[in-house]
């Protein structure tokens, strides 16, 4: 009986995972490109988020096609707040540049409880689910795992088959080399940015096909903690090690909550929250690179 | 030691003996100079880690749920006591250096052998990861917190039990600040500034100039964590009587201690005093005027900040009053 | 006294092999130039002995103790002392606290309090000529003149051995005399062995050095000193591409 259950809940995970991983692609991309980390990641999340909700609800634009838009609205983002504020601090110590993206998250949440207020909102998307014995999957959270992988594999071919993301590799390789062979390296960093932007906020779409409720201006927070694991997990430079590390993350969070159900007297969630923190210690104290990471 | 050496003190401490004052005579102000008073004693003890060694903790205000939980602890189990007396507020005070400051060794020993961006994201799962601890676990009333008035007015009597909440819990506040503005001098002037200074400009420099590096940023982290946990204990634990995980873990605090420093005047004696003034009076006066929108115009006020005054208001000053007899005393 | 030993040592950086089995040995008080063109992997070697690289082979040792694996912060206060090649000064502090840094925390740490310290400051402040900007800012100083204030401040560490980093990269002629004349004088007064490194064999090496060591591609090509190294057909052949036709 147990074993089926796990084995429902890892499914769910592994499919969860890999919604997760997407959403930690573009902020490994960010800080592999300009090193920098996006401490306001959750935020641009929580913008995909709404931005599904409202194209749903007032346009009735299911969320599949919410996607690509959601994409290119925050790749306009990632422009905006790029050349606003970004490049200004190029030179400048770490510390500027983790605050700038905090003050960016919570501008950002600022503006959308100014926007909608700050209610638990959801949606309703329903389009039949699949029986498969260990668990009962919508599609929705199929179509939702199918379309984080799309977008892993679309990326991976713009990094290897065009020339500007090409010139994006040169630059995380040896961003001096990058430029004297002529590459411009502050168009990359710009594009760069804005494509990591851009992925997280179509992350939120993907991740409402998974849990199509509470979509609040604060709920981005605990995802910002679940994406920095998933990006140390998989090496925090790395996109597609942030793909995987979200597969494992997945995959550990769902047996986790079954396995601390079963404990008297403990509250699951909270402790797999608790879970979820220990291992980004233990990794940052034995292989800060990630486990698929380099060396 | 040469007294000289301790003039700046000289306006903090006349700052918070006016703050004082007026929230004394003035009627009404009281909640003002309280709230005014915590600005500036998290600013200082923030200003301990961030100021100095550059490094930001996005997960400080753990440190300021501590504390809250070990007077809340103190208070809620020795009440009966009776011998005891007042020291049950001086056990909570010092179990709320222990478990802040045992916090802090346990973050610290992983966090702060990692670079700037790292050390950031280790920090931030701090507050996310105790506060589940706590309610996951059930520890310490879990998710339902402490509530322990009742526990405080049997302990003291109700005048005392009140005086403590409404008059001395704020006082408290204000001795923290002072002492966390005497250890700050003593920081910045004394070798360990130096060290501090070093690391915080170029780290690799410093290593090869024979800084232990780590070593330093561990002290400056415990420190700054112990006098958070001080705050919390009085500002949170003694004041409130409660302590309940969702908010002693807000990290909405964690961002107030930021501007304050950053506005301020990061690494400087004065700064975390001036901005916790700027910052808590132009708050005050938001919440008037526009309730709830306060975060929506201080954000871009940071990043405004960080782009184009990175030094914050007492370091620009600072630079001012170079070679004038000012120099003395704005530090 | 051998001061400063190096075994063998193999710095590689993925394939790239940076320092390929080098061998090298300074006593005390001595003067050397380690010379060769860009790549030829001098600051690898200088970050390999200050300890910010560990070698994939061999040893180093300083007064006969292995420091090999030790971190860079214990080997400044055994007593290697080093400038960079781009100067890093503290940018904010002022050049007497960036000296006092180098006498607090070098070979006399734990001995020495910030009063001293501020006074030792003064001393090597003065004997590098920066006396008048001592209270400047270290980010407001001139290139040269932060430079000095480098050298300043890694003599204020008291060291045995002085690790200096291109340091006349750059500079004026007049410049280079004066500071090739202080570092006799602080060879002469306080028993220092200096290294210096620089990318040709000038004025500057051959006023100062007593022996040369050649690096080539990681290789240790020659070490003899300075007038010898000077006329070795293979020197001449790294640096004209060519060897010396005969006659």
């Amino acid at each position: 009986m147990i074993w089926n259950q796990l084995a429902g809940n890892l499914t769910q995970g592994l499919i969860l995972g890999g919604v997760y991983g997407m959403a930690t692609m573009g902020l490994s991309l960010i800080f592999g490109v300009l090193r920098v980390v996006n401490v306001g990641h959750g935020a641009f999340i929580m913008v995909g988020a709404f931005a599904a909700l409202w194209l749903f609800t007032a346009l009735g634009i299911t969320p599949i096609v919410a996607i690509p838009i959601a994409l290119i609205i925050g790749i306009a983002l990632g422009f905006v707040f790029f050349y606003l504020v970004m490049k200004k601090l190029v030179g400048a110590p770490e510390l500027t540049s983790l605050l700038a993206t905090f003050a960016m998250g919570i501008l950002l949440e600022e503006v959308v409880k100014l926007i909608f207020g700050t209610e638990y909102r959801g949606y309703n998307w329903d389009v039949g689910r699949v029986d498969l014995s260990v668990t009962v999957l919508p599609w929705a959270k199929i179509y939702a795992f199918l379309g984080s992988v799309a977008i892993a594999v679309l990326l991976y071919l713009w990094f290897n088959k065009t020339r500007a993301g090409t010139a994006v590799r040169s630059v995380v390789e040896d961003s001096e080399g990058a430029r004297v062979c002529g590459v411009n390296v502050g168009w990359v960093y710009a594009l760069s940015f804005a494509i990591g932007i851009g992925l997280t906020v179509a992350s939120g779409v993907l991740l409402t096909m998974f849990i199509p409720v509470g979509i609040n201006p604060y709920m981005g927070g605990p995802y910002t903690l679940k994406a920095f694991v998933i990006a140390v997990l998989g090496g925090l430079a790395s996109p597609y090690g942030a793909f995987f590390g979200g597969l494992i993350f997945g995959l550990i969070e769902n047996g986790s909550y079954t396995l601390f159900a079963l404990l008297p007297g403990a509250e699951p969630f909270a402790l797999t929250r608790f879970l979820s923190f220990v291992i980004l210690l233990v990794i940052l104290l034995i292989k800060p690179t990630g486990l698929l990471g380099a060396k | 030691m040469r007294l000289v050496k301790y003039y700046p003190l000289i306006p903090v401490y006349l700052g918070y003996l006016v703050l004082f004052l007026i929230g004394k005579t003035l009627p009404g102000m009281w909640q003002l100079m309280a709230m005014l008073s915590f600005y500036c004693a998290v600013g200082q003890a923030f200003n301990i880690f961030l100021g100095m060694t550059g490094y930001v903790d996005f997960g400080y205000v753990a440190f300021m749920a501590l504390g809250t939980y070990g007077m809340a602890l103190s208070i809620a189990h020795l009440y009966q006591i009776e011998w005891l007396g007042i020291g049950i507020i001086v056990i909570g005070f010092v179990l709320a250096i222990l478990m802040s400051g045992l916090l802090s060794v346990a973050v610290g020993a992983v966090a702060l052998r990692l670079r700037g961006a790292y050390f950031a994201i280790a920090t931030i799962g701090v507050n996310e990861g105790f506060r589940y601890l706590i309610e996951g676990a059930k520890l310490w009333g879990g998710s339902e917190g402490i509530i322990f008035s009742k526990q405080l007015t049997e302990a003291f009597g109700r005048g005392v039990a009140n005086k403590l909440s409404t008059f001395w819990a704020d006082v408290f506040v204000l001795f923290i600040a002072a002492i966390a503005a005497l250890v700050t001098l003593c920081f910045i002037r004394g070798k360990i500034g130096y060290a501090l200074t070093a690391l915080r400009e170029d780290e690799e420099a410093a290593k090869v100039m024979g800084i232990n590096v780590t070593k330093y940023k561990i002290i400056a982290f415990i420190t700054s964590a112990s006098f958070a946990g001080l705050i919390g204990a009085t500002a949170w634990a003694l004041k409130l009587t409660h302590v309940f995980p969702p908010e002693v873990f807000e990290i909405s605090y964690t961002v107030e201690c930021i501007i304050i420093v950053l506005l301020g005047g990061a690494g400087t004696l004065l700064g975390p005093i001036v901005g916790g003034l700027i910052y808590g009076l132009s708050k005050y006066w938001l919440t008037v005027i526009v309730p709830g929108f306060q975060l929506l115009i201080f954000a871009p006020i940071i990043i405004l900040i960080i782009v184009a005054f990175p030094e914050g208001v007492v370091g620009m000053f600072k630079r001012r009053v170079r070679g004038t007899s000012l120099e003395k005393f704005v530090i | 006294m051998t001061l400063l030993k190096l075994e063998r040592i193999t710095k590689r950086f993925g394939g790239l092999i940076a320092v390929n089995e080098f061998d090298l040995e300074i006593r005390e008080g001595e003067s050397i130039g380690i010379v060769g063109p860009n790549g030829s992997g001098k600051t690898t070697l200088y970050n390999v002995i200050s300890g910010v690289y560990t070698p994939e082979e061999g040893r180093v040792f300083f007064e006969g103790q292995e420091i090999t694996f030790l971190p860079p912060y214990r080997r400044a206060h055994l007593g290697l002392g080093r400038t960079f090649q781009i100067s890093r000064p503290f940018g904010s502090a002022t050049v007497r606290e960036n000296v006092a840094v180098g006498a607090l925390f070098g070979t006399l740490h734990g001995r020495i309090g910030v009063d001293e310290a501020l006074e030792m400051a003064d001393r090597y402040i003065e004997l590098v000529g920066l006396s008048e900007l001592k209270d400047k800012v270290a980010g407001s100083l001139t290139p040269v003149e932060k430079k000095l204030m480098e050298v300043a401040r890694a003599l204020a560490m008291r060291p045995k051995l002085l690790l200096m980093d291109e340091a006349m990269a750059g500079m004026h002629p007049k410049d280079i005399d004066r500071l090739v004349g202080l570092l006799k004088e602080i060879k002469e007064e306080e028993k220092i062995a200096i290294v210096a490194m620089v990318e040709h064999i000038m004025r500057a090496v051959v006023g100062f050095a007593e022996r040369v060591v050649v690096m080539h591609f990681g290789r240790k090509l020659v070490d003899a000193p300075t007038a010898e190294a000077l006329k070795d057909p293979k020197v001449v052949e790294v640096y004209l591409g060519r060897p010396l036709e005969e006659g």
